[in-house]
């Protein structure tokens, strides 16, 4: 736990993207810069070595660049951490990407920063953050000219401390030797409702898609989500309405659900970019537990096992069949 | 909906819909022999023929539950003998993976049943229909997505400009 953890240098990044122009092996990389927010990065697609100006190594990594990869032609390079490079998984398993048109730079993960939680767990608001930095295992902050220490677990991002994944499963380069697994006591994603009466859960659920203004951002920004017409756009037949209601909602949600079923890979971006916060994480990490309890699947991690409504055993559980 | 034709649904006694969802090969075929065999089962079902039970997308459940129906059935042939070789297969994982969804935000599974009948076994399909009317009769009405009473919500107003 103390010894030393060998920090991702942005000097190495660079240099290796720049050499990865200079060669021709990639036409565009995806890396992260700073965004318009304090602690916020912004997805970087650069096209030549001079786009590279703006890239940033930090700890707010918090997007899932494989959401790109849909818009980009030809051979990218691609920045990725443990939860991104199972997207990739998923995307060329799904037939999205080609393996042999991307070049992908892994950094191990140690788990990225949520700056609302560390406001959370320091007692004030966002704005009034001067400075977070990552020091090993804690988090330094300053608020009011004033330096705080505060434990990972307060401040990674909920995802990030139930991860199994924080090292790339696949790469072409993986930066800087070591990684940090994230510090979690936490073997799965804390769910207290899923033991509770059903009556409570449609109480719970429902107030949850009555509030959903289907804005889309959770389909937008999922990289599992590539269908090319979503079914809620579809007017022949209408299978939902445009408006938001509870009903509506309702199939929305679960349909998304069943469509990324086998892709998910519980990367969190719907839930974090959803402007409601509903925790459309709860869903995708139940279903991702039903899958592996009933399937022993478990998604964007292994290349060559089928996915898992594209294959079938004879004794797959039916005893809910009667 | 008229005042008048509202009071006399309430007058009524309530009766559970159901639509079940039943496989070319086996089910509705079995549902056939059900009736030639003069054997009686509740009439709350509403039959729709489905090529095989993989045809059968979970948007159809979704959709059938968010339009009121108070159940749905979904049936199809015993493993192994779907006439398209795997179609129940397939189909089994699906709804394996979407009953416990639906469990999970508070749907009770017995509004949302499956069931394997092949086209000899016509008892067997009306015990099952009449297992999921029971069912459904003893859950209540589907009041999932019913407004509040003189609530205007975005539905409200969807059915006003229609």
């Amino acid at each position: 736990m103390s010894a030393p953890i060998p920090e991702i240098k942005k000097d190495d990044l660079v240099g290796l993207v720049k050499s990865l122009f200079q060669e021709g092996r990639v036409a565009h990389f995806l890396a992260y810069q700073k965004g318009t927010v304090k602690f916020k990065t912004t997805p970087l697609i650069a096209h030549k070595e001079e786009d590279l100006q703006g890239l940033v190594v930090d700890d707010f990594f918090h997007s899932n660049l494989a959401l790109y990869l849909k818009e980009i032609k030809g051979r990218v390079g691609i920045l990725t951490k443990g939860c991104d490079s199972r997207s990739l998984v998923s995307l060329i398993k799904e037939g999205q990407v080609k393996r042999e048109d991307l070049y992908i730079v892994g950094i191990p993960c140690p788990g990225q920063i949520d700056p609302k939680r560390v406001a959370a767990a320091a007692s004030c608001a966002i704005e009034e953050l001067e400075e977070i930095n990552r020091r090993g295992q804690e988090i330094v902050i300053r608020v009011s000219g004033q330096e705080k220490t505060l434990p990972k677990i307060q401040a990674l991002m909920e995802k990030c401390l139930a991860c199994h994944y924080p090292q790339p499963l696949i790469f072409d380069a993986l930066l800087s030797g070591d990684y940090v697994a994230p510090v979690s006591p936490i073997t799965r994603f804390p769910d207290d409702l899923r033991p509770k009466p059903i009556a409570e859960k449609w109480a719970f659920w429902s107030g949850q898609f009555e509030r959903c203004i289907r804005c889309y951002a959770c389909r937008n920004v999922c990289p599992a989500c590539f269908c090319p017409r979503c079914l809620v756009e579809e007017n022949m037949p209408q299978w939902v309405s445009p408006l938001p209601s509870k009903g509506d909602n309702f199939v929305f949600h679960l349909m998304r659900l069943m469509h990324v079923a086998g892709t998910c890979v519980s990367c969190g971006e719907c839930e974090r970019v959803c402007p409601m916060e509903i925790p459309l994480m709860k869903l995708n990490e139940k279903m991702a537990e039903d899958l592996r309890e009933l399937f022993d699947f478990v998604a964007g991690v292994d290349l060559d096992k089928a996915l898992p409504f594209r294959t079938y055993r004879q004794e797959d559980p039916d005893d809910f069949i009667k | 909906m008229g005042a008048k034709r509202e009071t006399k649904e309430k007058e009524k006694k309530w009766e559970p819909k159901i639509l079940a969802f039943l496989c070319r090969w086996c089910s509705y075929a079995g549902a056939d022999l059900t009736g030639s065999s003069r054997t009686s089962y509740p009439p709350n079902v509403r039959i729709l023929r489905v090529p095989c039970s993989g045809r059968v997308n979970p948007l159809f459940i979704l959709k059938t539950l968010r339009s009121g129906m108070d159940g749905v059935l979904v049936s199809g042939c015993h493993p192994g003998d779907c006439h398209y070789t795997a179609g129940n297969y397939n189909a089994r994982r699906k709804f394996a993976i979407l009953a416990r969804l639906l469990e999970y935000v508070g749907i009770d599974p017995r509004r949302v049943q499956f069931s394997w009948v092949s086209a000899s076994e016509g008892d067997k399909f009306a015990k099952v229909v009449s297992k999921v009317v029971a069912d459904v009769q003893a859950l209540g009405p589907n009041e999932l997505f019913r407004l509040p009473q003189g609530g205007q919500t975005a539905k409200g107003a969807a059915s006003a400009h229609e």
